[in-house]
């Protein structure tokens, strides 16, 4: 893993000259947590980390802090992207959001990235860590007394257990070989049809209880790469009012419907939402969910390919039977 | 030392229980079922306080809930005259006494902030005031510091007694209970038997340790000027800020964060006015009538943030932080934003930052 780091460092370094910044990840304030890093002096590229707490997906920065939209003059935005991170990029893309030629992407084929939140209940004094990587099955980290060692099914995000893209659909260059699938295409996400098999009753139940703890911080909707309204999202508009300031249950739940409805066939399954809820809700079952009747109505998948245009974003006055 | 109590583990749940026949009785307890979080709920019959690791959601709702009614209101219309409109006001509700169990130092010390701006202003805020005279708070000296704690450096410390009326010391087989004045005294015979010698003397070591302990480095507490020389390097918060998803996680998890919206939510002729958190990351937050925002970036509520607590606060209030130090901003943030490397950093040369 080392040596994808220092790839990294040495791929930017060869095209810096043609970008604006770099975007990627660096050690943040202790040694398990990584964070979002904005490079924009060559000579601080050591900065750059790979490893697998590198969970971010730093594709909502494009839009949000940076207008990566076709400039004349504009000199390329270096991004880091995983194969999930990717497919954001792509619909960002579709939609018209980002420009292509904006950008310079280095993608890195992913094994998988913690969910820091299990690995600290299986070893809550966890800290000082030297490395961290994955070794087959294992999450090997060391630390300066002794290695740990974790099953994967135990430490990875829930979204990388079903992951069917380790590798970038979309880059300039590739740092490191190509990866297998964990869960090949055809097969159904284990999650949403685990939930799927409880009756309307206990998936309400399931729900009230998981949503009751939402403190409605918005950190879901913000994190999230392809919710582009933002400032003008339509949860808080005060005129009109549309959600009451109240926080019950339904106001909860409308709030979570309203994001998952419009990421319908837009969500590209990068698991923000969920990493990031302070709450611990597992909110993208909802838009994994909705994926799986995108695909089975529409045969579409989000953020595979630059060049197609999403169904939902397109309006056919000769369409029958919608 | 004054009152004392000592509970062993095994008797925990039953003195909760007996207080809770008297006030509400709030504890830390994991936020779900196989969760790391952990958030403070009232007492249900045999649910023992989590108190081995600090809480992700904060007792801050007890005495400043998220949402609360702050009155209720119904047009009458006159039946001979429908012009002429008279309201029902309902306002201010009786609350039943509180205690929160198993809060930490800084969890409690923010409320020190909240006492300028709510009790001691020119106004007095009846609603604030009422939870506050009804509150106790069972504080935990606190041994389990982390990677993002730094009460030390904001003038606290994880035996800090400010605002708190028990004291809980973990000691051999349970906790003494230590009373800070009359108001806790007066429960102590409810919480356990009176503690012998040795476990006072037990318990006065660990609190010295803790009392010895430094949290955090440096000391942040003299950014006033800083902050305001600072304030216009435009390069200096792009650096910083960059990374911030501009969500509420920050301001609702922090102990010290006191803003509120107002609204007035009506059906036909009724309606409540309700007060809620409010987050200086939104936009919304300093959205004016006229459709101006004058911070329409994240960048400027970020710096607002870091202005509020580390200079514009302590420059109207003797120089008090509105920080504790509990690292929850930190901690919580999903993209690990470090608010104790951005004050720092504000008194360094432009150029030798380095972005958090």
């Amino acid at each position: 893993m080392g040596s994808k780091t220092e790839a990294l460092a040495k791929q930017f370094e060869k095209v810096f000259d043609d970008l604006e910044l770099v975007i990627g990840w660096e050690t943040g304030f202790d040694s398990l947590h990584a964070t979002p890093a904005f490079i924009r002096q060559p000579s601080a590229l050591g900065r750059l980390i790979w490893n697998p707490f590198c969970s971010h997906n730093l594709s909502g920065y494009l839009t949000k802090t940076l207008n990566a939209t076709a400039q004349e003059d504009a000199k390329k935005i270096g991004i880091c992207v995983k194969g999930c991170d990717s497919r954001s990029v792509v619909a960002l893309i579709q939609e018209k959001f980002i420009s292509r030629e904006r950008l310079y992407i280095a993608g890195i084929p992913c094994r998988g990235t913690v969910d820091l939140r299990r690995l600290m209940r299986l070893k809550p004094s966890l800290k000082d860590v030297n490395t961290v990587h994955i070794e087959g099955n294992e999450l090997a980290v060391e630390t300066a007394r002794q290695t740990h060692r974790f099953p994967l099914q135990d430490v990875l995000l829930r979204k990388c257990l079903q992951c069917r893209y380790p590798n970038p659909v979309l880059y300039d260059e590739l740092i490191g070989e190509p990866l297998t699938p964990r869960v090949t295409e055809g097969q159904a996400p284990p999650f949403v049809d685990k939930l799927e098999a409880h009756s309307l009753e206990q998936r309400r139940v399931f729900w009230e209880r998981e949503l009751d703890r939402c403190i409605r911080c918005y950190a879901c909707r913000n994190a999230c790469p392809l919710c582009v309204c933002q400032d003008n999202c339509i949860l808080e508009s005060r005129m009109p009012k549309w959600l009451s300031q109240r926080s019950g249950m339904s106001e909860k739940f409308f709030f979570h419907m309203i994001h998952a409805v419009h990421l319908a066939g837009r969500c590209t399954e990068c698991g923000e939402c969920e990493r990031v809820c302070p709450m611990e809700i597992p909110v993208a079952l909802m838009k994994e969910k909705l994926n799986q009747v995108v695909k089975e109505l529409l045969d579409y998948e989000a953020g595979l390919n630059p060049e197609t245009q999403p169904p939902l974003l397109t309006f056919d006055p000769s369409e029958t039977g919608i | 030392m004054s009152g004392t109590a000592y509970i062993t583990h095994n008797e925990l749940t039953s003195a909760l229980e007996r207080l809770s026949k008297e006030m509400d009785v709030w504890i830390p307890v994991e936020t779900g079922d196989k969760k790391w979080g952990i958030q403070f709920s009232k007492y249900q019959p045999g649910k023992a306080p989590l108190l081995e690791r600090q809480s992700t959601t904060l007792p801050k709702k007890v005495l400043f809930p998220q949402v609360e009614t702050l009155l209720r209101f119904c047009y009458q219309k006159d039946v001979e005259d429908r012009s002429r409109v008279t309201i029902d006001l309902k306002d201010l509700e009786d609350m039943a006494p509180a205690m929160v169990f198993g809060a930490r130092p800084c969890d409690v010390r923010g409320f020190l902030t909240f006492d300028q701006v709510f009790l001691n202003g020119l106004h007095k805020d009846p609603y604030y005031a009422q939870r506050r005279e009804k509150t106790l708070f069972a504080t935990l000296v606190c041994e389990t510091p982390d990677s993002a704690c730094f009460c030390s450096s904001v003038g606290s410390g994880p035996a800090d007694q400010a605002g708190s009326d028990l004291w809980i010391i973990p000691i051999e087989g349970g906790y003494l209970i230590e009373s800070l004045n009359e108001r806790g005294e007066k429960l102590l015979p409810k919480m356990g038997k009176e503690a012998t010698q040795d476990q006072i003397e037990s318990a006065q070591r660990f609190q010295e340790k803790a009392a010895n302990e430094r949290v955090g480095e440096g000391d942040l507490t003299r950014y006033v000027r800083a902050f305001e020389e600072r304030f216009s390097d435009k390069a200096y918060w792009r650096d910083m800020v960059s990374k911030c998803i501009s969500c509420g996680i920050c301001t609702y998890v922090c102990p010290t964060c006191y803003c509120f919206t107002i609204t007035d939510e009506m059906k036909e002729l009724e309606g409540e006015r309700l007060r809620s958190w409010d987050s200086c990351m939104f936009h919304q937050y300093t959205q004016e009538a006229s459709g101006h925002n004058p911070r329409p970036t994240k960048f400027e509520r970020y710096r607002n943030r870091v202005g509020h607590k580390f200079s514009y606060f302590p420059d109207k209030y003797n120089g008090m932080i509105s920080c504790c130090g509990c690292g929850r901003c930190i901690r919580s943030c999903p993209v690990s934003v470090d608010i104790r490397q951005i004050v720092r950093q504000l008194k360094e040369e432009a150029g030798d930052c380095v972005s958090t």
